[in-house]
C-alpha cells in the first residue's frame, strides 16, 4: 500500500517537474532539433519551414538547409516536419495569424486556391517586385502553374509530373521493341495483350486509382478539368472535360479489365511499384519523383515513355505537380525577407541540381541541367532525360497549366471510386455519369461555402 | 516478419525475393533520420504522465461512482460514457484551437493534459469496484475510516490489478498515438516516436520499407517490454490479493 | 497543472467535511463532486466544449480554417442523408461492427479461459495473445498490409501453393471490408484477451472449490461460475469494442483510404476526409453528430439489456 501510495506522489512530483521544466525551457530560444542550432547567435533572423517531406526528401532537404545555415551567418532556417501535406494545411489553418504560424509553408499543388482564399499568405509577386527578381529564369511549364493573371502567389519547390514506367526485359520477351514503347491508348492495349501472351503470370498495364493521374490524362488529351480555362478566368462553375474525352479514358480502362490484361491495385501506389519490381506487371503510371527509386531497385532494365493519349488526339502534355513555398502574412518585415532570401537560394542551379539528383524531383531552374552532377546523373541513367523532355514538350494551353480551385482534394476521390469501380467490372456509363454529378456537387458546394 | 524484414535492403523487399544479405544499415539509416533518442523520451515522459493522470482521475471519479450515493450520480455517469462516443477526430480541431489559446502547443502538458480524464478507464474501475464485498465497506464505516482513507487503504490496493491493467492500457494508447502529437507539436523538442516513424515514409516517392520496419521495431520494443514484465507484475499482483 | 491543483484541493474539501454532520444530502453531493471534479473540469474543456462547436458547426458552411460563413440550418444533414456515399458509410460501418465486436470477444474470452488455466509456461502465451496490444495502429497496418499484398504478401503466395487464384484482399469490394475486418479482430484481441483474464483472475477460487466439492464437471463451471461471475467484465469489453469499432480510423486510413468504391469508408473515417482533406467542417460536423447518436443508441440500448443480466456481487 506504501508503496503505490509513493508511487503515486512520485507521479505527482514527476509532472509538476516535467510541467515546470518544460515551462522555463520554452522560453529559452534554445532548440535542440537536429537542423537547428541558433542559440549560439541571437542576431540571427529565424525563418521557420514547414515541410512535408518525409524519407528521402527529408533527408536531402535537411542537407540543403543546413548547407544554407552555414554558407551565411544572417539567417537560420528551421525546417519542421509536419506531417502530410493535409496534416500540415489543417494545422496552419488553425495556427494561421498566431505567433505559432510559421515564415514558409510548403503546400501541394491542389492546395493553391485554398491558400490564395485562406488571406493568410503574402504573394511572392511583391518579393519578386521589389526585388526585381527574373522569374523567367525558372522552367516555363512549371511557373505557368503557379502564376495566376500574371501574378506568382507561391514559389515553386518541389515538382514532378506523371511518365509511364515499363519493363523492357519483358517487353524483349514478347516480341515487342523496347526501345519504342507504346504512346497511345491503342498501342498500351496491343502491347498488354503481347505481355500476357508471352508471360500469363505477368499483367500488361496498370493505373492507380489515383486522381492526379485522371487530371493528366485528361490534360495530355487537350481536356480540362475545370470550367472557365480551368477556373483561371473565372471561377469554376462546373467540370470542363466532355463527355467523349472523360469516358475515353474509363473506356481505355474497361477494354484492358475485359481483355484480363489490367492489374488492379486499388489506390495503393506502392504495391503497384512493388507488382511492377515483382515482374506482375509490365508498364504502370506514376510520377517521374520515383523515377531514382524505380530504376534503382528494379532487377531488370527500366524504360520510361511519355504519358499515352489516345490515337485520335494529338498529345498536349502534361502539368506539373508536387508542392511550392508560400510566405506566411504577419510576419516581421526581416522575417520575410530572410525567407524570401531563402527562398532565392533554393532556386540557384546548384541547389536545384542536388535537389533533382537526390530526390528525382525536376530542377526548377533549368540552369540546373548543365550542372556536372545533373550531366553525370542523366548519362548514367538516360531515363530521367525523359522525364526533363516530356516536360519541356509539353504544349502550353490552359489544359496543361493545370486547374485551380479549393474543391480538388475531394474531386480526385470522386474520380479514384469512379476508376476502382471500372477495375471491378462495373460499367462505364454508370461510374461516369455518377461521377460528374458528384463532381459538379462538389464544385457547386464548394462556391456556396465561400459564399459566392 | 517486419523484423526480418528490418534487415533487408530495400531492393530484396520490392522484388519479393528473399533476403540476399543482412544488413543493419536500416537501423542505422532510421537512428540517422531524426533525433531518435530525444522523441523516445518525450514518448516516455508524455506516456508515463498520461497514464498517472488517468490513473488518479479515473479512480477519483470510479469510487465516487460506485461508494458514493448523491443526486445525480447516474445521469453524470451516462455523461461520462458519453464522451467515450465522441469520434476524435470530430473534437481535434477545436481541442487543437484550445491548445493553441492556453499557448500548450509543444509543451508536455498540450501533449498529455487532454487526455488525463478519461470515461474508459472510469467506467473499467466501475466495473471493478463494483465486485468489491460491500461488507468491507460497512466494515469501514463502523470503524470511522472516512471516505478519502477508505479510498487509498482499501480500494485501491485491492483493485491493483484492474489498476495496473489500465496503468498498461493508458501507457500504450499514449505511446501510440499519432494524430494529436502531430497537430500539438512543431518542432522536434517534444515530439514522440510515432512521428518520426512516420516521417520515414514518403508520399510521392518509392517508400524504403526496410526502414520503415527498423523504425516499427525500434517503437514497438519498449511497448513489449513493458507488456512482458506488466503481465509478470499483473500475476504477482494478483495472487498478492488472493491472499488476503 | 490545474490537475493536481483540484485533486490537492479535493483532499482538503474531503477532510474539512467529515465533522460536519448537518445538511446530509448536501454534503454527500459535494463529496461526490470533489471526487468527479477534476474530471468533470478535463471533460468540459476538451470534450463538452467541443462538441458544442461541433453542433454549432453542423449548421454552417466554413471556410477552410473553419470558421463558418454561411448560415444553411439542416442542409448539411438534409445533404448526408440523401447522399448515396454516406448511406453506404453507415452500412459499411454497422457491417464492419458485425463483423468484429462478437469475432473479437468470442476469439479472447476463448483465449483468456485456456490461459487461465495454470499450466507450466502459461505466461509465454499470455504474453503472446496480449502482445497485439502494445502494437501501434500504424505499424500493425503496415504489418497486415504485407500479409494482403497482391504479389508478395504471405495469404496469397499461401493460397497460390494450394493452387487457388490469387485474392484481392484490399482491391476487391467483396474482400475488402473482410481484410479490414480481419486486422481489426486480431488489433482487438490483445486487449480484450487481458481485460477478460483480469476479470477471470478476480473471480474469488473459493466458488470453484465449493463447484469442486459438489462434484460439478468442467462445462457446468464454466457455465454456472465463470460466465456469470465474468459478466461485469463482459459487458464492459462488449461496450467497449462496440465503441472503439464505431470509430477505427487508423487501419482504414492505412489499409485502404475507404476504398475500393467507399466500401470500407466508415463514418469515421468520411468525417476525416471532409474535415482533414476537403475543408468540409460544416458536413463533417454533422456527420459527427450522426455518428455521436448512433453511437449513443447502441450502447443505450445495450446497458438496457446488458447491465440486468450483469451479475455483481
Amino acid at each position: 500500500m506504501k508503496k503505490l501510495l509513493a508511487f503515486l506522489t512520485l507521479g505527482l512530483l514527476l509532472f509538476l517537474a516535467a510541467c515546470s521544466s518544460e515551462g522555463g525551457s520554452a522560453k529559452e530560444p534554445g532548440n535542440n532539433g537536429d537542423t537547428s542550432d541558433s542559440a549560439e547567435n541571437a542576431e540571427k533572423q529565424e525563418v521557420t519551414f514547414w515541410h512535408s517531406m518525409g524519407g528521402a526528401g527529408q533527408e536531402a532537404l535537411n542537407k540543403i538547409v543546413e548547407e544554407y545555415n552555414t554558407s551565411q551567418d544572417g539567417i537560420q532556417v528551421n525546417a519542421e516536419y509536419q506531417g502530410t501535406y493535409d496534416e500540415s494545411l489543417t494545422k496552419f489553418n488553425a495556427v494561421a495569424g498566431s505567433d505559432s504560424a510559421p515564415s514558409v509553408i510548403q503546400t501541394f499543388e491542389i492546395g493553391t486556391m485554398s491558400m490564395i482564399n485562406s488571406g493568410q499568405i503574402t504573394p511572392i509577386q511583391e518579393f519578386v517586385d521589389a526585388d526585381s527578381y527574373d522569374m523567367s529564369g525558372l522552367e516555363e511549364n512549371i511557373t505557368n502553374y503557379y502564376s495566376l493573371d500574371g501574378k506568382f502567389y507561391s514559389m515553386p519547390f518541389n515538382s514532378s509530373t506523371p511518365v509511364m514506367y515499363y519493363n523492357k526485359d519483358a517487353f524483349k520477351a514478347a516480341g515487342l521493341d523496347p526501345e519504342t514503347p507504346p504512346a497511345t491508348y491503342e498501342e498500351v492495349e496491343e502491347a498488354s495483350k503481347k505481355i500476357v501472351e508471352s508471360n500469363p503470370e505477368m499483367k500488361g498495364f496498370a493505373l492507380q486509382a489515383y486522381g492526379w493521374l485522371w487530371e493528366q490524362l485528361l490534360a495530355n488529351q487537350g481536356a480540362l478539368l475545370l470550367n472557365n480555362d480551368n477556373g483561371r478566368t473565372d471561377t469554376p462553375t462546373e467540370i470542363g472535360w466532355t463527355e467523349e474525352e472523360g469516358k475515353s479514358i474509363l473506356e481505355w480502362v474497361k477494354r484492358m479489365v475485359d481483355d484480363e490484361t489490367f492489374a488492379n491495385y486499388g489506390t495503393n501506389g506502392d504495391n503497384m511499384m512493388a507488382g511492377f519490381l515483382a515482374g506482375d506487371v509490365s508498364m504502370f503510371l506514376q510520377s517521374s519523383a520515383s523515377s531514382r527509386d524505380v530504376i534503382d531497385n528494379a532487377p531488370f532494365e527500366v524504360g520510361i515513355a511519355y504519358l499515352p493519349h489516345p490515337e485520335d488526339k494529338e498529345r498536349q502534355g502534361v502539368v506539373i505537380g508536387g508542392a511550392s513555398l508560400w510566405m506566411i502574412d504577419g510576419k516581421s518585415e526581416e522575417e520575410q525577407k530572410a525567407a524570401w532570401e531563402f527562398m532565392k537560394y533554393l532556386q540557384t542551379p546548384e541547389i536545384q541540381a542536388e535537389w533533382h539528383v537526390g530526390t528525382g524531383y525536376f530542377a526548377i531552374n533549368p540552369g540546373a541541367y548543365e550542372e556536372q552532377v545533373v550531366k553525370d546523373a542523366h548519362a548514367e541513367k538516360p531515363q530521367l532525360q525523359v522525364t526533363v523532355d516530356q516536360l519541356q514538350d509539353t504544349k502550353a494551353s490552359y489544359a496543361t497549366q493545370g486547374a485551380l480551385m479549393d474543391m480538388l482534394p475531394e474531386g480526385r476521390k470522386i474520380m479514384e471510386t469512379a476508376l476502382e469501380k471500372i477495375y471491378n467490372g462495373g460499367d462505364v456509363d454508370e461510374a461516369y455519369n455518377t461521377a460528374v454529378e458528384q463532381f459538379n456537387v462538389a464544385i457547386e458546394q464548394a462556391n456556396a461555402a465561400r459564399g459566392e | 516478419m517486419a523484423i526480418v524484414m528490418s534487415f533487408m535492403t530495400n531492393k530484396d523487399i520490392l522484388t519479393g525475393s528473399m533476403p540476399s544479405t543482412f544488413t543493419l544499415d536500416n537501423y542505422v539509416r532510421a537512428f540517422e533520420r531524426f533525433p531518435l533518442f530525444q522523441y523516445l523520451f518525450n514518448s516516455l515522459v508524455v506516456s508515463i504522465v498520461i497514464m498517472i493522470g488517468q490513473l488518479v482521475l479515473s479512480s477519483l471519479a470510479a469510487y465516487a461512482f460506485v461508494f458514493l450515493e448523491f443526486k445525480g450520480r447516474d445521469l453524470l455517469f451516462y455523461l461520462f460514457i458519453a464522451t467515450m462516443m465522441v469520434p476524435f477526430e470530430a473534437s481535434i480541431i477545436p481541442n487543437f484551437q484550445i491548445i493553441r489559446d492556453l499557448g500548450w502547443i509543444d509543451t508536455y502538458s498540450g501533449l498529455a493534459v487532454p487526455f488525463f480524464a478519461t470515461a474508459f478507464g472510469t467506467f473499467l474501475l466501475r466495473q471493478n469496484f463494483k465486485q468489491i464485498p460491500k461488507e468491507l465497506r460497512e466494515a469501514s464505516q463502523i470503524a470511522g475510516m472516512g471516505d478519502f482513507k477508505y479510498y487509498l487503504t482499501v480500494v485501491l490496493p485491492v483493485s491493483r490489478a484492474s489498476l495496473v491493467t489500465l496503468g498498461i492500457y493508458g501507457f500504450l494508447s499514449s505511446w501510440n498515438m499519432y494524430l494529436w502529437p502531430l497537430l500539438s507539436t512543431t518542432n522536434d523538442k517534444v515530439r514522440t516516436v510515432q512521428i518520426g516513424l512516420k516521417q520515414l515514409q514518403t508520399q510521392e516517392q518509392l517508400n524504403e520499407w526496410g526502414v520503415i520496419m527498423a523504425g516499427a521495431v525500434i517503437v514497438i520494443i519498449p511497448t513489449l517490454i513493458l507488456l512482458f514484465f506488466g503481465q509478470k507484475k499483473l500475476q504477482k499482483g494478483l495472487t498478492e490479493g488472493a491472499l488476503k | 497543472m490545474s490537475m493536481t491543483n483540484a485533486a490537492q484541493i479535493n483532499e482538503t474539501t474531503v477532510f474539512d467535511m467529515e465533522p460536519v454532520k448537518k445538511k446530509q444530502r448536501i454534503k454527500s453531493f459535494m463529496k461526490g463532486m470533489a471526487f468527479l471534479l477534476p474530471s468533470i473540469i478535463l471533460f468540459s474543456v476538451f470534450l463538452f466544449y467541443p462538441m458544442f462547436r461541433t453542433i454549432y458547426l453542423s449548421f454552417f458552411l466554413t471556410k477552410a480554417n473553419g470558421d463558418p460563413t454561411v448560415f444553411v440550418g439542416l442542409e448539411n444533414y438534409i445533404n448526408m442523408f440523401s447522399s448515396p456515399i454516406f448511406l453506404k458509410s453507415m452500412k459499411s460501418t454497422f457491417l464492419f461492427v458485425l463483423y468484429t465486436v462478437p469475432a473479437s470477444v468470442i476469439i479472447s474470452l476463448f483465449l483468456s479461459i485456456i490461459a487461465n488455466e495454470k499450466l507450466k509456461g502459461i505466461g509465454f502465451f499470455r504474453t503472446m495473445y496480449s502482445s497485439t496490444m502494445g502494437v501501434s495502429v500504424a505499424a500493425a497496418s503496415v504489418f497486415w498490409l504485407y500479409l494482403f499484398n497482391p504479389s508478395m504478401g504471405l495469404l496469397n503466395q499461401v493460397l497460390g501453393s494450394f493452387g487457388i487464384e490469387a485474392i484481392g484482399w484490399l482491391t476487391d469490394p467483396k474482400w475488402a471490408l473482410l481484410s479490414v475486418s480481419i486486422t481489426t479482430i486480431w488489433m482487438n484481441i490483445g486487449f480484450t484477451f487481458l481485460i477478460l483474464l483480469g476479470g477471470l483472475q478476480s473471480i474469488d477460487s473459493s466458488l470453484y472449490e465449493s463447484a469442486d466439492i459438489e462434484g460439478a464437471g468442467y462445462l457446468y463451471k464454466l457455465r454456472r461460475v465463470t460466465i456469470p461471475m465474468l459478466s461485469p467484465t463482459m459487458f464492459f469489453v462488449i461496450t467497449v469494442t462496440i465503441i472503439n469499432a464505431f470509430q477505427s480510423f487508423g487501419q482504414i486510413d492505412i489499409l485502404t483510404q475507404g476504398g475500393p468504391i467507399n466500401e470500407t469508408n466508415l463514418i469515421v473515417y468520411s468525417i476525416y476526409r471532409e474535415a482533414f482533406v476537403n475543408y468540409k467542417f460544416g458536413s463533417a460536423s454533422a456527420q459527427a453528430i450522426v455518428l455521436f447518436i448512433l453511437i449513443l443508441l447502441m450502447t443505450a440500448l445495450q446497458f438496457k439489456l446488458g447491465e440486468r443480466k450483469v451479475h455483481y456481487q
